[in-house]
Formats: C-alpha cells, structure tokens, sequence
C-alpha cells in the first residue's frame, strides 16, 4: 500500500469523522474550566525557595570571606564555597526562566526541550557534588570555622597541607574531564549512561533520554 | 462577557474537534485515559484562549497545545497538567457506531495505521500525524518547531516507512 492509498483511507476517516463525531456540549459545559490551575505552580514554588536560600547563602558566604579576608586560606575556602553557591543559585534562577518560558501555545519541540530540562535539574546537584570532591576541605575549614570556632588549617601539617593541594589540583582536570561527558548527549556511551543512571533516578534518565531524542528529531 | 467567552470557545472547539479526537486516539490506547487527555486537551486550551497568537491559523494554535498537552500526558507527567477538581465522567465527543461493510474494512485499516502510529515515539508520532493531514511544510514546521527542510526531509522518511510496514495490504 502506497502512501497516496493510506491518504485515500484517511480522507474516507475524515468524511466518516464529519458525519458521526459530534461534541458532547453538556459534558463540555460541565468541566469548571475557570477553576483550573497550572500543576507548574508547585515546581515554581520550589525553585523558588532554592533561590531564597542559595541567596541567603551567598550573602552569608560574603559576609564570611569579608570578615577573613585578611585570613588567606579561610577567605580561599570561602571563595571556593561561594562559587558553588552561585553555581546553584544561577542553576535555580536558570529554572525559573525556563518555568516562566513553558507555553503550551509555543512549537513543540522548543516547549519539549524546556521541559526537559526542567526535569533533568536533579543532574546540576550531582555533578556539583562531584566537583566538589577535590575541594571538599574548603567546606569542612568554613564549617568548622564558623560553627565551632576552629581553624583547622592552623592545625594541620604543612606537608599534608601541600600535599594535598597538590593532588587535589590535578584531579580537578579529570573531574572537569569527566563532568563535561555527562550529558544526555554521550547517553550513547555505555559508562556515560551507566553513571548517570547510578546518580540520578528514573524521571531524571527519562529525560535526558528524550533530550537526546529532541536532538536526534531536530537533525 | 464571560458567556460569550465560552460560547465563542465552544464553538471553535466544535470546528475542529476532529484534530483533538485524533490526537487523542494517537497517543492513548486506553478508553479512560482517553477521556482524561480530552478534558486535559480542553482546559489547556481554554487557558490559552485569550493569548492566541493571530499571526497563526486556529489550527495552528490547536495542535501546538494538543500535541504538547498529549505527550506530556503520554509521557506521564503530572506536573505539567492543569489541577481541576472537577473531572468528567463523559467524553466530549460522541461518535455514531457504524455496522456495513465498508465501514469494517476502513476501520480495518485504520486500526492497522494507529498500530503503525502508536509503535512511533512522541515526536514522530506527532509529525507522522500532521503529515497525514496532509499539512503544508510550513504549517507542520510553525506546529513542531523544526525547519521546513527537516520536515520535508523526515516526510520523506515517513513515506519510505509506509511503504515498507505497508507493502503486504
């Protein structure tokens, strides 16, 4: 069967359509359609709050390395967390925009790739968190600092100290290396894929699966 | 005011009811969920009726809503849904049963191209749908955000498809 005959078929539906489908104006009638609200609200919500307190944060984070400032490496430590605050905070405005851009009345795929990436933001916190593996003693000398008054550095041996700086920068490459591998664009890549889907759970996977699906469509 | 509002809405639903039916019917297989992804269908697009773009045909404006309403619902996420208290027991659409001959046989084939089009994914189901409706380019690229070429390209994929699931009816 060509496809001139399947169009043949469908037009036949359509003059069947024309003749038998009716609307049910009662049934329409009765939907309370001013009494809808869009489900988006309590996604808005939420990124909403996590911009209140990564801005708390940030605020906090500046006022901490403000007041160390003449202190070096407790105002390095501060800067490092203060960069990954606005990392988040920057991720969580990103949403808000994107929230604010979904438009049903919009063409599909662009409105799709919204949603999608609306529904993969879990993945930001995952890699930060990675990222954050090398440097993760700027968090615990901030903490300990600010919550129990102790300067961890002072106590510590210089040679660790260097170390420790040392290895930990280098691993910074690799771990931006392999960060960078994470999108839904390497899905194709069995550890790619294998990694992702360890971290992030279904609905996460889900969507970065149809990004890549989008992306295939558009080509 | 308000009356008006409905009634002018209504009666453009009623103008192109055929194109919700038939997304519906595309995307869901299952008779209640059905009447879930019409009434979800209906409040969208009540919700955008006072934003519709007239640089665009109605049509235009239709299945954009429908089709991203549809495969959210397929895609099963409720977030992206309207919360409405009141749902419908009934559809919105009543449809004549039919009995002769020609009827079966039509029905017969048109069972065998939904198959055909729900095996599809969301997007290739969605301009497997417009080509079929025998939309120009330029209206299934304004629908699906893609350029014209993309579409005529991936339309011409479609036609080999056909062929190919089709060649033994």
């Amino acid at each position: 069967m060509e496809a001139r005959e399947l169009k043949k078929i469908l037009a036949a539906y359509d003059t069947k359509l024309d003749e038998k489908l009716s609307l049910n104006v009662a049934s329409l009638k009765s939907i309370n359609l001013d009494k809808s609200e869009r489900s988006t609200q309590s996604i808005l919500k939420y990124r909403i709050i996590e911009i209140v307190i990564f801005s708390l944060l940030a605020i906090f984070i500046g006022n901490y390395i403000a007041r160390n400032w003449s202190q070096t490496h407790l105002a390095m430590s501060g800067i490092i967390v203060g960069v990954f605050t606005l990392i988040a905070l920057s991720g969580s405005i990103g949403q808000v925009t994107l929230l604010q851009q979904i438009d049903f009345a919009k063409p599909t795929v662009d409105i799709r790739k919204k949603i999608e990436l609306v529904n993969t933001h879990g993945l930001l916190f995952i890699k930060l968190m990675f990222l954050s593996t090398p440097i993760w003693w700027s968090y615990v000398v901030v903490g300990s600092d600010y919550l129990f008054n102790i300067d961890l550095y002072n106590n510590m041996d210089s040679n660790f100290v260097l170390k420790y700086l040392i290895i930990n920068s280098l691993l910074i490459i690799p771990m931006v290396w392999f960060l960078n591998k994470l999108t839904y664009k390497n899905l194709n890549v069995k550890w790619v894929r294998k990694t992702i889907g360890f971290f992030v759970g279904t609905k996460t996977m889900k969507a970065l699966e149809f990004l890549k699906d989008i992306e295939e469509f558009e080509r | 005011m308000m009356v008006n509002k409905k009634e002018h809405f209504i009666k453009t639903i009623d103008e192109y009811k055929k194109i919700i039916y038939k997304i519906v019917n595309s995307y869901c297989q299952n008779k209640e969920d059905r009447k879930d992804l019409e009434q979800e269908i209906i409040i969208h697009l009540w919700n955008s009726f006072d934003n519709y773009n007239s640089d665009y045909k109605y049509s235009t404006w239709m299945y954009r809503i429908a089709l991203n309403v549809a495969i959210s619902f397929y895609r099963k996420e409720k977030k992206w849904s309207m919360k409405n208290d009141f749902y419908n027991e009934e559809s919105i659409f009543k449809i004549e049963e039919d009995t002769n001959e020609e009827q079966t046989e039509l029905n017969y084939h048109l069972k065998l191209l939904q198959e055909f089009i729900h095996n599809l994914n969301e997007l290739n189901k969605a301009l497997m749908l417009l080509y079929l409706e025998e939309k120009s380019y330029e209206e299934i690229s304004e629908i699906l955000g893609i350029t014209k070429t993309n579409v005529a390209t991936k339309i011409s994929r479609i036609k080999l498809k056909l062929k190919k699931e089709f060649q033994n009816i």
